[in-house]
């Protein structure tokens, strides 16, 4: 079964080296891409022409971007019952310490600076298929959905 | 003080009345006049003496009686110049040129100093002033005495003292007020009369709270918890800032200072007071100047660092790109595109170097931390693991003494080593790299700490030139580098209030040297 990434990312020049670095590192991603918040929130919600998006099992997310930034994307999926559990891992070319600990404030799953060197950022995304998209146990989208209730709490309480 | 009565029909009223010159009458007249006015001459706090224009005296009060040894009877009906043998006398009698009330109305309302005399014949200075009275008998002229034996010694003793120091005062370049411990000025020179734009005579005698109205007085009188010796002694030889007062009332900055001033009234005091106006402005200009330099170099450094920042994200794409398409074209264009796309390569990746370490030198000033109480040894530990793979591939042996706890920004003081400890193993001969590095206590009591190599060494034309920006003394075939890493030591040294130095013998190696303040109580650590 294929992978499912959304990228949102409003620099054509880094999308296109991100899908390079997945090409290179998993033959079985399906790199998405939202070039701002806005359309990133249609993606996520299958609105518009994203009706039929699949559900990411990953999303990166850029920090600077027009309309919306990353930052309110993050906020927003962290703040809905069913997007909260899609990991949502920050690649930017911010190092400040404001945003990453603002980041992790609004429950990033994890913050990546871009490096500069074209080999840095080909290891970093295979780290990220390594990690988030192979050893990691991620959420099922269906069970998720089932097992939370409209108040917001788990059956498990 | 009797207020004059004077008047043209008084004048010739008193001529008639000369002209009856009945004694009885007069007498009469003196009886009535003595009765009207006693209550005020015995009020009055001088001695008064009356006297009609014949220069004898025809009334007096106690004041005078003890003033001058007499009592009334031997003094009533006698000429005045018994008591006050010149002056008077010749002033209020007519002579060939003038008539009496002429001879009085010039006399009126100033002070005159005379000599007066007692019945023992002892004489002392007094001052009258004189009020005409008009009577039957005459023109009256009532003299006001006083007793200025008092006055007239403390002003012997200024006179002496102005003498004496007159020419020490005018000598000042400040303006010099001399003032007792009353707060009168009693001195004052030239300097002192055009800062305040009063002439010396409006001045002297004056209180010193006209011209300077506050802060000094106050400091060198007496108050209950302290003398004025005290008062002033807490004052002495310090710069008191305040503000004078010009004639016009226009105000103005001042330093004075205090020293004293022994004299029979008392300890008096000395102020030279100088104008600092022109210092305050310049000082406020000063600070003004500083702030903008902060301002512009801050706004330099962000400028520097967000240019640099920026730069990096275009320039990232044109070195990624140029990167994969050498990696996919490679040898699959002709030669001649290969060669074109290797100067792309290489000059990509040059300037990311370079915006790199442009961006660090701005970090040095714009990034900097709090100088804390940082174990030296640490961070050359730091320092030795991030050049881990430098140090294994040159095969460099880098030792070190115990190094001491200092006062630094720890990160940069890891970079610092991390340059130096860097440079010494690049720039190196054939052989094993040696790197030593100390620390030891310096004449200042800071730490003076040492990168010693057996490397290349440098020639002494260029001991300054390299701590530059940019300075490089290699070709790039040579050595690679964009020439900032020096340049950066030198900053995260300045910002430690250090400097950096190189010392070296070409073939023979280079010894760089900074220092950094130590922690108080902090030895060197044992560990080697």
């Amino acid at each position: 079964m294929a992978l499912e990434v959304l990228l949102v990312e409003d620099s054509p020049g880094d999308v296109r080296l991100t899908k390079e670095a997945f090409r290179t590192a998993n033959n079985n991603v399906r790199l998405h891409v939202a070039t701002d918040g806005v359309d990133a929130m249609a993606f996520l919600n299958q609105e518009g022409a994203y009706a039929n998006a699949p559900r990411p099992d990953l999303t990166l997310l850029d920090l600077n971007m027009p309309r919306m930034d990353g930052r309110e994307v993050l906020a927003r999926i962290k703040n809905d019952d069913s997007l909260k559990t899609i990991p949502t891992v920050i690649l930017t070319t911010s190092t400040a310490d404001e945003d990453i600990v603002s980041s992790y404030r609004l429950h990033a799953n994890c913050y990546f600076s871009k490096p500069v060197q074209l080999e840095d950022f080909e290891s970093l995304v295979k780290t990220i298929n390594d990690f988030w998209l192979t050893v990691a146990k991620l959420p099922h989208e269906d069970l998720t959905a089932a097992v939370v209730p409209k108040d917001g709490k788990s059956l498990g309480e | 003080m009797l207020s004059p009565l004077e008047s043209p029909e008084g004048i010739l009223v008193t001529a008639a009345i000369r002209d009856i010159s009945v004694r009885k009458s007069a007498e009469t007249h003196l009886a009535q006049m003595e009765g009207r006015y006693r209550g005020l001459l015995e009020a009055a706090p001088d001695a008064m003496v009356v006297v009609n224009v014949g220069g004898e005296i025809v009334l007096l009060n106690v004041q005078a009686e003890k003033r001058f040894g007499y009592s009334r009877d031997e003094l009533v009906g006698q000429k005045v110049k018994n008591i006050i043998p010149q002056g008077f006398a010749e002033r209020i009698i007519s002579d060939g040129t003038r008539s009496a009330a002429e001879a009085l109305a010039q006399q009126i309302g100033t002070g005159i100093e005379l000599i007066g005399r007692r019945k023992d014949s002892s004489e002392f200075p007094i001052e009258i002033m004189l009020s005409p009275l008009e009577s039957p008998e005459g023109i009256l002229v009532t003299a006001a005495i006083r007793d200025i034996s008092v006055r007239k010694g403390a002003e012997t003793h200024l006179a002496q003292m102005e003498g004496r120091y007159r020419g020490l005062l005018e000598a000042a370049p400040d303006a010099m007020v001399v003032v007792n411990p009353g707060g009168d000025i009693v001195l004052l020179n030239v300097q002192a009369e055009k800062q305040f734009g009063y002439g010396r005579d409006e001045l002297v005698g004056q209180k010193v709270k006209n011209i300077i109205p506050e802060g000094f007085a106050e400091r060198i009188i007496a108050d209950g918890t302290r003398s004025a010796a005290e008062a002033l002694a807490q004052q002495i030889g310090t710069g008191i800032e305040l503000v004078a007062r010009r004639k016009d009332g226009s105000v103005f900055p001042i330093e004075i200072m205090l020293s004293p001033l022994e004299s029979p009234e008392g300890i008096l005091v000395t102020a030279a007071i100088r104008d600092i106006s022109v210092r305050q402005a310049a000082e406020a200009d000063l600070l003004q100047k500083i702030d903008e330099l902060n301002m512009s170099n801050e706004e330099l450094g962000k400028f520097a660092y967000i240019a640099s920042h920026d730069l990096q994200e275009p320039l990232r794409m044109v070195a990624s790109y140029t990167q994969l398409l050498s990696r996919r074209y490679k040898g699959k264009l002709d030669a001649e595109a290969d060669e074109f796309i290797a100067f792309a390569v290489d000059g990509a990746n040059r300037m990311q170097r370079l915006i790199q370490d442009l961006l660090s030198y701005s970090r040095v000033g714009t990034k900097g931390q709090e100088l804390l109480d940082t174990s030296s040894e640490e961070a050359l530990q730091r320092a030795l693991v991030n050049l881990r793979s430098a140090v294994e591939e040159s095969g460099a042996l880098v030792t070190h003494d115990p190094l001491p706890t200092v006062l630094a920004d720890g990160t940069q003081l890891i970079q610092l080593f991390q340059n130096l400890i860097g440079n010494a193993i690049k720039y190196q001969k054939p052989g094993v790299p040696l790197v030593h590095i100390s620390a030891v206590r310096n004449a200042a009591k800071q730490w003076t700490f040492s990168v010693k190599d057996n490397g290349l060494g440098i020639e002494p034309q260029y001991f300054e030139k390299i701590f530059g920006m940019f300075q490089r003394l290699h070709k790039r075939e040579e050595f690679a580098g964009t020439g900032i890493g020096l340049a950066i030591c030198k900053k995260i040294a300045e910002r430690h209030g250090s400097t950096i130095s190189v010392e070296s013998e070409p073939g023979q190696g280079s010894t760089f040297r900074f220092a950094l303040e130590g922690v108080k109580g902090s030895h060197a650590s044992q560990q080697g």
